[in-house]
Order: structure tokens, then C-alpha cells, then sequence
């Protein structure tokens, strides 16, 4: 695969383009000009600008002031921390950062090294790549209902055809989703097929600029494939993998739609609530945005240190 | 006429009527218009809300609930009715709206009430009346519904019409109410050697009947149980109710269900699905699984309100015959509630005279609408389910009567159901979101095999207070 | 094309490493074809079967029974002309809206350097701080009563179109484009009089298309695999999306009939997958690593 051109076709990065005094027309007016400049630029920003201000600054200051606040027969009144105080004693609190927690770990088991390992293994051949490719990629179109109902038929322990499936490789019959112990491994190897294609195909082009040499050298060293891999794919990758990991972490912590669809959510005993799926419970099913917003800001106090990691990282990498 | 149940409580306060009107106060004008404004302007009639509908008004009413082209019959019989209503009130436009699916999803329903997106004439559940007045929904029609504009009142039992009515006013028109009650599939009973023509009286009995179809095989259940989407908690409150426990206490502020019956009712549930293996290993069902199961004979029992059997016969393509009720076992109480039309808030007096028109005829008059029998047959619809049946006195010897008379299915199948009534209990305060609670004790104990009953309980109790104390 | 990768030629080319290669070639291919077009076999076929044999245990792998009108109920009792519909409705509006103002913005900000514009793309990136997730919640309130202009925008496309202009990620690719086109460019068309939307449209835009291409396809698939979002603010039937309406209807039909509702819902993202295929994945390897 080619990597695409993201640059324009004709030329090389330009710096800075501010304008620059014109040398024809001597700079009579500056002020002027550079008001007439401003609007005219401010007037491309605007559209832009108001949606950001209504749809995401504001929700953005208004969910620090919800986690403070209480609204009562249409009364809203600050009850400091209370809120957060309720969202600990909820008994689902913990069970829910477990599972999140859990859900991560194993969505990045499954989630980060399989389609890693799958990358460098296409990688590797000769025939069939775009294939491959296009196979991999191919449930990440499919609309995330069609992917999750249909892993719950497959799922199904009386007539799914994971179990007729286990049996056949003389495996015991499992629950899947019906059981405490299993279901949020269920969930993540649905979302792994679902999503792995997009990560696949990142390290896929990644791989393809290691240069050769390093390969050629290392086997002059007497290093086997696996060593090879050790020693030259992954340092060579290892940006890409990080950012891809801290992305990763980022994105699973916020689970929602796969658990949701599932299992309902909860899931067998609980085993499946996740922190965002308790969020959505607060607000939505206990029209308790105040409980929701304080949880909500627990998550984003976390995951801000992933993202800040994540920001740095990638600056890094646009060097 | 559909099935699913989640309820909200009746119960409400003073409080939740002030903070319904704050709300207005608050309110911002949504984008959704329909409704408002169309003040007196429109038609001649007259400004005495007592007075029923004059003819001559010209008003339009847009009404959801209308049943969808999947629904052809009950489409065609819609059609019929607004047509028969329309020579009358010719100056009457009804504009029905149609939902592929259920006409009332809970997320939905509130989402609609927030966005004040609601018809002029909307579909709800008994329970939802707290909700609605919360939102400042539902206008107040106890000044419109009296003996001229709804001539068979007196005849539609009060208890049925408390459900709708909130500090003595009356904010709804009922369409049909159910007790719960156990459905068999009578396919499934003759197969196991059972009579189908008594199903199990108690919990004991359900048990050893559960075990003896399970022992069929093929992947079949014996009784069936919800365990999501809410309507886990509901059936759990269902079954206590059955063996006389109560989910909340009697002041509304405490859960109720952790004790020697909760117990009970768990200990039971989790001995079918484990010991037994009578409860199917497909588990965390939601309202129209176990339907699904029962239509295509996987499955012999479960709690239902009758109607399911229409739904089950109409969408999932199952037949009359193969189905039975008896009442709910332990039979010491049975959760009862229904559906209604209110109408929506702000809408001119004409439009709500309009509303109870057209309702009185579709759903509240014997022999028409709803209860015309005689077309309910020749469209090959069910006729001979028990309910929904609000009727007392004469309106009711008339309609039971013409329900024989009509009978599409037999009747006797339901004998069990009709002769031992089983007193009707309301659902729990904060119902959807204690159900919800309840719904990981249900998952629990039919997805887990060393479920550890006591901390189940203890869990859903504690967070159940949660809920009440939030309020 | 064919770079040195993790085995060398060498070892491949011996009859041994011949073997290895074809072996490992087959059981790939092989397996991937199974688990990642198996499911979509299996979808395909379930929704022929009748409702007895689609939950039958143990299942079968080719149907015994042979109901294609699964498909046209499918159809007719979801309903899903119109959820098609409304999909695509949002989809592309949403895509006009991020189009219009996301290029407009980042071409501002790239380009025309207004006052205070750092800042405004420093609050814009900054969004990207924050988990969508976390911002449901407050955002759904927006919704439900949008400042200033006082309306409520559920169960209206506003509710979509609107937040989905809000994309910083797309703003960045598209300013980090437009930052390397060369100024002479368009100080020869300023000098020429060109105002800067005639700037933008006739000299930036025609030498941005790879960037364009990518930012739409994000915005359209973004629309279409959404399921939070439009659940909550798109409550009304009428105007669900295929996501949302397939699931609330999910449980009031026979599973066959689901089943080729999941089918009949999942061809129209395949057959544009599968048209645009290159372009949609070199869009994502360019631009996923930021995503």
C-alpha cells in the first residue's frame, strides 16, 4: 500500500505564511487593513466557533458546575460534594472501575496485541495482502447494532453457534454472556472483532517503514524471528505503539455501546456495568444528572493524565 | 394494544405538582409546534368544558399509537373507525401516528416528555402519570369527562380510572388494563403429560411442572423468567406481590424486599434454573424474549398479562389455540395495570373535546371501536381474551357476553384465569428505577450458580434506598 | 512494493521456507475468511431460515428452510426505508456542516491568522482532552435547552449536524494541510484580487481533495456507527437512525426476521466499503493515528 498523500501535490511545507507588507502598496492604512484582515478571518471562524461554544465549552463548564449541584423541584442549589459522596456509596461503584478496569485490560490483550500480531504476519506475505486487508477491515463498517446483535446470537448458549463450535473442538460447553465469570471476556472479543481492523491497518503501514537493513543486520547477528521482532519491529513501531496503546486505554475506558447491546448493560449480576454505563444510568434511567456529572468528572480526572501522555506523545511524533 | 409493561407508580406529591408547575415556568419553547396555539380561534365551539363536542368544530388532533402498516387489520380497523367518527364530527381530523415497534418505550417516552415532542393525544402506562405530571405533560380533563361526553362513565371501574386520576383529577382515558397471570403453552403441557387444562396454583407445583417439560429436551424450558432491561425487577415484583411480599414499604421511602420472602422467591427461582436446569440457559431476557420462546414452543410458562397472547399471535405468527392461562401462582396478590391516552397540556378546549370524542368512541363504548367483537372476528383478530376488560354492570354482561359470542379462540383455555381472580396490586413507587435495581438480582440469580442469594438482596436493598431517598 | 520485512528472502526461497510460507499463506487465509466473513455468512443465512430452525440446537450451516420474505418483512415491519433514510439524511448533513464550517475554520486559522486565533484553536484541541463520554451528559442538557437561542433540538437533525461541527480532530488534519500549502500560491491570487472565500474556493480547495476525502469519510461513518448520541436526542421513531431503530425494535419481531433486518442494514456501509475501499483506508492509516 502506498502511503497517501497528505500533502499537496505540488509543493514542499511552506512556512509561515502571515502577510507579508506588501511592497506595491505602501502601507498607508495598516490599522485598516488589519481590521478589515480580523473580520473577514473571524468571519470564516464563526460557524465554527459558535457550535464549539454551544455544544462543547458549555457542556464542558456545565458539567464541573452539575457535579456540585443539585436540582430539586426545579431549584437548583450547590450541595458541595455530596454528590460524589452518593456515587461512592453506591454499591455499583467499585463493581463498575472493576469491570472498566477489567474491560481494559483485556480489550488491550485482545484488542492491542492481536491486531498487532496479525499486522506483522500479513505483513510477511507475498500474495493476497489487499485481501487480507479488506477482511479485516470489514466489520469495522458494518453498523455496530448488526455486529453486536449478531454476536448475540452467536453467543446464544442454547442455539448459538459458539457453543456448537466449542463442542466440535471437544471444548466444555460455555455460558458466554450468561455468566458472571465470562461475560466481560465475551464482550471484549465481540469488540475486538468489531473494532481491530482500524488498529491493524495503522500498524500495518507503520511496519512497512521499518528499513530492511535492520532486519539484515540483525540476522547477521544470528537473530532469530523471534528476536527479530523484539529487537527491531518493535523499537522500530514503538511510537506508533504507544500512542496507539494510550488511545486504546483511552477509548476502552469509555465503553458503552457493546456492554450496552450485549447484555443490557448490567449485565449477568452486575459483572458488565461499566463506569460510563453507570453514568448513563444516573442521568438516564435515575434522573440524577448530579450523581452522573460527579462520576463523570472521576472519569475525566483520569483519563486527562492518558490524554496529556497521549498529546506529548504525538507532538513527538509529528517532530 | 400492546404489552409491555413498565409502570410507573401512581403515587405522587404535592411536590412533584409544584415542581411541574416551576418547570413551566422554566421551560424554553421547544421546536416540536404541535398543539399549540390553535386556541378557540378554529371552530364555533362552545367555552363550557362540560359541554361534549359540537359538531361543527373544526379542529385537527394528531394522536399517536395508531397501529403501523405491519399491523394491516388493526390499521384497516383504525381507518374504519376514524371514518365512522368522521360522520359524526366530520369537521375532526385525526392524524394518526404510527411506531414500527412498541408504542411506548420508556427512554422514549421520557425523552419525548422532556422534548415536549408528545401528540395531542398521547399513549401512556398507568405508571406513567407521576412522570407526566413531573413534565407538565398531561392537561387536567375531569371538567371534560362526564356522563354526555362519555355516556358508559359510570360503568368503567373506578379502579381502573383511580390509576389515571392524581388529587382528584383525572388526567387520562383508559384503553385497557391487565392482571398478571401465568401463561402456558398447552402444546408443551400435553407433551409432558400435563393437563393444560389446570395449570400450576403454586410455586411448588410450577416447579415440578417446569421440571417435567425441561425434561423434554430440545432445548426446551420448562418457565421463564426476564432478567433486563427493567423487566427483570418488574417480574421479581410480580412474584413477590404473588406470595403476598412487597417491594417497598408502605411509607415509600424503604425497600421491602429483603426479607424471608424475598428470600423465598430467590431461593425458589435460583433451585429451577440450577437444580433443576428448568429455566433455559439462554438468560438476561427483556420484555418479548420469552415470547418469542413460548410462540415457537421452546418454552412452557411464564408470567404475563393476557394480551401477550395477541401479540404473540399477531407479530410472531403463533396460534390461539396452543396457549392457556391460569391465575398467577401463590395467588395472593397479582400486579395489575394498563394503558391510557392523555392529552397533552396547553391544547385548546376544543382539541380536548375533540380528544375525548374520538376516545369515547374508539375504546370506551360497547359494541364500537375496540369493543365491536363482531369486526374484531372478521378480521381475524383475537376475540375471547379476558382483557383488557374495565367494564361493570350492564356494559359489562353486554360486552362479556358478545366476547362469547365471537370467540375466535377457545374460551375455556382461559377458564382457570376468569374463575379465580386474584386481587390487583399496583406497582412500587419509583417503579422503573427500582426495577432496574432488580434486575441484577434476577441476572444474578439465573446467571450465576453460586449466586450468594443474602448479598444480592442485600445490594439491591441498599441501593434501592438510594433511589427512594432520591426523590 | 516488495521491502525487506521480518523474514529474508533468503529463507523463503528455500524449498523449506517455500513450504512454511504457503502453509501459513493457507491456514491465514483460511482463518481469517472464516471468522471474519463466517459472522456475516452466518447472518446472511440465518435470516432465510424459518422460526423454528434459526433457534434450533444444534444449529444448522446451510438452511433447511427457505424464507426469503424474512428480507421483505424485515423491511416492511422495521420500517427501514425510512431509517435508511434518516441515516443517510444526518450522515450527510452532517457532512455539508462539517464541511462548510470546520474547512472555513481551519483555513481562518491556517491561513488568515485572525486576533486571538491561537488560543481559539488551543480551546478547540482542548476538546479533545476530554472523553466524549463524559460529555453526554452535560451536552444532552444543552440539547434539551441550547443557550442563547432557547431551543430545544431533540428529535430534530440540529441535534446531530450541530455537536458533529464540533469535530477538533478534523480541524487539525485540516489546518495541518492547509499550513503546507505554499504562500506564493496565494499571494499570487491575492494580487490578483481574489478575495479570501475566492482564494479558498478556487485555489485551496481543488489541492486539498486527498484531505477533504478524508475528513468526509470520518464524518459520514462517524454518523453512521453512532448509537449514544442519536438514541438519546433522536427519541421519536420517525426519525431514528438504523442503529437506534434496529435496536428498539429489536425484540418485537421473530429472530429470522431480525436477523435480515441486521443483513438488509449492514449492506449499504459494505457496498460503499467496498467501492471506496482504498480511499477510506489510506484516509484512516493517514489520519486514524490521531484519531
Amino acid at each position: 500500500m502506498s502511503a497517501p498523500s497528505l500533502t499537496p501535490s505540488k509543493a514542499a511545507p511552506a512556512p509561515d505564511s502571515r502577510p507579508r507588507p506588501d511592497g506595491a502598496e505602501p502601507p498607508a492604512r495598516p490599522f485598516a487593513r488589519s481590521l478589515r484582515r480580523n473580520l473577514t478571518a473571524h468571519g470564516f471562524l464563526i460557524g465554527a466557533v459558535l457550535c464549539f461554544a454551544l455544544f462543547s465549552w458549555y457542556p464542558m463548564v456545565r458539567e464541573f458546575f452539575l457535579a456540585f449541584q443539585k436540582t430539586e423541584d426545579g431549584q437548583t442549589t450547590w450541595v458541595g460534594m455530596d454528590n460524589l459522596v452518593t456515587v461512592f456509596n453506591d454499591p455499583a461503584f467499585w463493581q463498575a472501575w472493576r469491570n472498566t478496569l477489567l474491560f481494559t485490560v483485556l480489550a488491550l490483550v485482545f484488542g492491542f496485541a492481536v491486531p498487532f500480531a496479525v499486522a506483522v504476519v500479513i505483513n510477511e506475505f507475498r500474495h493476497g495482502k489487499g485481501y487480507l486487508r479488506l477482511l479485516v477491515y470489514l466489520p469495522v463498517m458494518l453498523p455496530p447494532v448488526a455486529s453486536v446483535l449478531l454476536f448475540k446470537y452467536l453467543y446464544d448458549p442454547g442455539y448459538g453457534l459458539l457453543n456448537e463450535l466449542s463442542g466440535f473442538f471437544g471444548l466444555p460447553e460455555q455460558q458466554w454472556l450468561q455468566d458472571p465469570d465470562t461475560a466481560m471476556l465475551s464482550v471484549v472479543v465481540a469488540s475486538t472483532w468489531m473494532n481491530m481492523g482500524g488498529a491493524a491497518l495503522i500498524y500495518l503501514a507503520a511496519l512497512q517503514g521499518i528499513p530492511g537493513e535492520l532486519y539484515e543486520a540483525a540476522e547477521l547477528d544470528g537473530a532469530g524471528v523471534l528476536r527479530k521482532i523484539w529487537h527491531v519491529t518493535i523499537p522500530q513501531t514503538r511510537l506508533i505503539l504507544s500512542l496507539m496503546l494510550l488511545m486504546q486505554i483511552i477509548a476502552t475506558m469509555q465503553v458503552f455501546v457493546e456492554p450496552f447491546l450485549l447484555t443490557g448493560g448490567a449485565g449477568p449480576e452486575g459483572s458488565t456495568t461499566t463506569v460510563v454505563y453507570l453514568i448513563y444510568q444516573y442521568a438516564f434511567n435515575f434522573n440524577n444528572y448530579g450523581a452522573a456529572a460527579a462520576l463523570g468528572l472521576l472519569l475525566l480526572v483520569l483519563l486527562a493524565g492518558f490524554s496529556a501522555a497521549y498529546v506529548k506523545l504525538s507532538r513527538a511524533e509529528d517532530e | 394494544m400492546r404489552t409491555a409493561r413498565f409502570r410507573r407508580t401512581r403515587r405522587t406529591s404535592a411536590v412533584t405538582l409544584v415542581s411541574a408547575l416551576t418547570l413551566t415556568a422554566l421551560a424554553a419553547c421547544g421546536t416540536s409546534s404541535s398543539g399549540n396555539g390553535s386556541g378557540g380561534s378554529e371552530g364555533g365551539g362552545s367555552s363550557d368544558p362540560a359541554a361534549p363536542l359540537d359538531p361543527k368544530t373544526k379542529v385537527t388532533l394528531t394522536i399517536d399509537c395508531m397501529p403501523p402498516t405491519a399491523k394491516a387489520a388493526e390499521l384497516k380497523e383504525w381507518k374504519e373507525d376514524v371514518a365512522a367518527f368522521n360522520k359524526t364530527y366530520p369537521n375532526v381530523t385525526v392524524e394518526g401516528r404510527s411506531t414500527a415497534g412498541q408504542c411506548l418505550e420508556p427512554p422514549r417516552f421520557t425523552a419525548m416528555l422532556k422534548a415536549k415532542s408528545q401528540p395531542d393525544v398521547f399513549y401512556t402506562y398507568f405508571t406513567d402519570l407521576p412522570q407526566v405530571l413531573d413534565n407538565d405533560g398531561a392537561a387536567d380533563i375531569t371538567a371534560y369527562v362526564n356522563d354526555r361526553s362519555v355516556p358508559l362513565l359510570k360503568d368503567i371501574d373506578p379502579d381502573v380510572l383511580g390509576s389515571l386520576k392524581q388529587d382528584g383529577k383525572l388526567y387520562g382515558l383508559p384503553t385497557s388494563n391487565y392482571t398478571m397471570g401465568l401463561l402456558i403453552n398447552r402444546e408443551l403441557f400435553r407433551r409432558a403429560g400435563l393437563d393444560p387444562d389446570a395449570p400450576p396454583r403454586t410455586w411448588q407445583e410450577v416447579r415440578a411442572a417446569a421440571k417435567k417439560i425441561a425434561g423434554l429436551g430440545e432445548g426446551i424450558a420448562g418457565f421463564g423468567e426476564y432478567s433486563a432491561g427493567n423487566t427483570g425487577g418488574w417480574h421479581f415484583t410480580a412474584q413477590m406481590y404473588s406470595v403476598g411480599g412487597e417491594v417497598v414499604d408502605a411509607s415509600g421511602t424503604k425497600a421491602a424486599f429483603n426479607d424471608e420472602l424475598g428470600k423465598q422467591v430467590a431461593e425458589n427461582m435460583h433451585a429451577m434454573r440450577w437444580q433443576d436446569n428448568s429455566m433455559g440457559k439462554t438468560q438476561l431476557l427483556k420484555w418479548g424474549d420469552l415470547q418469542k420462546q413460548i410462540a415457537t414452543d421452546k418454552l412452557g410458562m411464564f408470567l404475563a398479562a393476557p394480551d401477550d397472547i395477541a401479540y404473540m399471535v399477531q407479530q410472531l405468527g403463533a396460534e390461539y389455540e396452543n396457549f392457556g392461562m391460569g391465575p398467577i401462582p401463590g395467588e395472593k396478590n397479582t400486579l395489575a395495570g394498563g394503558n391510557s391516552y392523555m392529552v397533552k397540556k396547553g391544547i385548546s378546549g376544543d382539541k380536548i373535546k375533540a380528544a375525548i370524542a374520538w376516545l369515547n368512541y374508539k375504546n370506551l363504548t360497547v359494541g364500537k371501536g375496540q369493543f365491536d367483537w363482531a369486526r374484531t372476528k372478521a378480521d381475524k383478530l383475537p376475540v375471547g381474551i379476558p382483557q383488557p376488560n374495565f367494564w361493570l354492570n350492564e356494559s359489562k354482561a353486554k360486552d362479556d357476553a358478545a366476547r362469547v359470542e365471537h370467540a375466535t379462540m377457545p374460551v375455556a383455555n382461559f377458564k382457570t384465569f376468569m374463575d379465580n381472580p386474584v386481587a390487583g396490586k399496583a406497582e412500587p413507587p419509583k417503579a422503573q428505577e427500582v426495577y432496574k435495581v432488580l434486575d441484577n438480582v434476577m441476572s444474578g440469580l439465573l446467571t450465576n450458580k453460586d449466586a450468594d442469594i443474602d448479598k444480592l438482596l442485600a445490594t439491591a436493598e441498599s441501593q434501592v434506598n438510594q433511589v427512594l431517598a432520591n426523590q | 512494493m516488495s521491502t525487506r520485512t521480518l523474514i529474508s528472502p533468503a529463507q523463503l526461497a528455500r524449498p523449506r521456507g517455500k513450504a512454511l510460507y504457503w502453509v501459513t499463506f493457507a491456514v491465514v487465509v483460511g482463518g481469517f475468511t472464516l471468522v471474519f466473513l463466517g459472522p456475516l455468512y452466518w447472518m446472511i443465512s440465518s435470516g432465510l431460515k424459518d422460526t423454528q430452525e434459526v433457534i434450533q440446537t444444534p444449529p444448522t450451516l446451510v438452511p433447511g428452510s427457505f424464507e426469503p420474505e424474512n428480507y421483505a418483512r424485515a423491511w416492511d415491519v422495521m420500517d427501514l426505508a425510512t431509517l435508511l433514510f434518516n441515516t443517510l439524511y444526518y450522515a450527510f448533513g452532517a457532512l455539508a456542516f462539517q464541511l462548510v464550517l470546520d474547512v472555513a475554520a481551519a483555513y481562518s486559522l491556517s491561513k488568515l491568522r485572525p486576533v486571538l486565533g491561537k488560543a481559539i484553536l488551543g480551546m478547540m484541541l482542548a476538546t479533545l482532552m476530554i472523553p466524549a463520554a463524559v460529555l453526554v451528559v452535560p451536552q444532552y442538557l444543552t440539547v434539551l435547552d441550547v443557550p442563547v437561542i432557547e431551543r430545544n433540538l431533540l428529535n430534530t437533525p440540529w441535534a446531530i449536524w450541530l455537536p458533529s461541527v464540533t469535530n477538533a480532530f478534523n480541524i487539525f488534519l485540516l489546518k495541518r494541510f492547509f499550513d503546507s500549502i505554499p504562500k506564493e500560491l496565494l499571494d499570487a491570487a491575492s494580487m490578483d484580487g481574489a478575495s479570501p472565500t475566492r482564494t479558498l474556493w478556487s485555489i485551496v480547495l481543488p489541492i486539498s481533495r486527498p484531505i477533504l476525502g478524508v475528513v468526509s469519510i470520518f464524518a459520514i461513518v462517524g454518523v453512521w456507527k453512532d448509537f449514544l448520541w442519536p438514541m438519546l436526542t433522536l427519541p421519536d421513531p420517525a426519525m431514528q437512525t438504523l442503529n437506534v431503530g434496529i435496536y428498539s425494535l429489536s425484540n418485537g419481531v421473530p429472530v429470522n426476521v431480525l436477523i435480515a433486518a441486521l443483513t438488509i442494514a449492514s449492506v449499504p456501509t459494505l457496498l460503499i466499503f467496498l467501492v471506496f475501499q482504498r480511499n477510506i483506508m489510506s484516509g484512516l492509516t493517514a489520519g486514524g493515528l490521531k484519531g
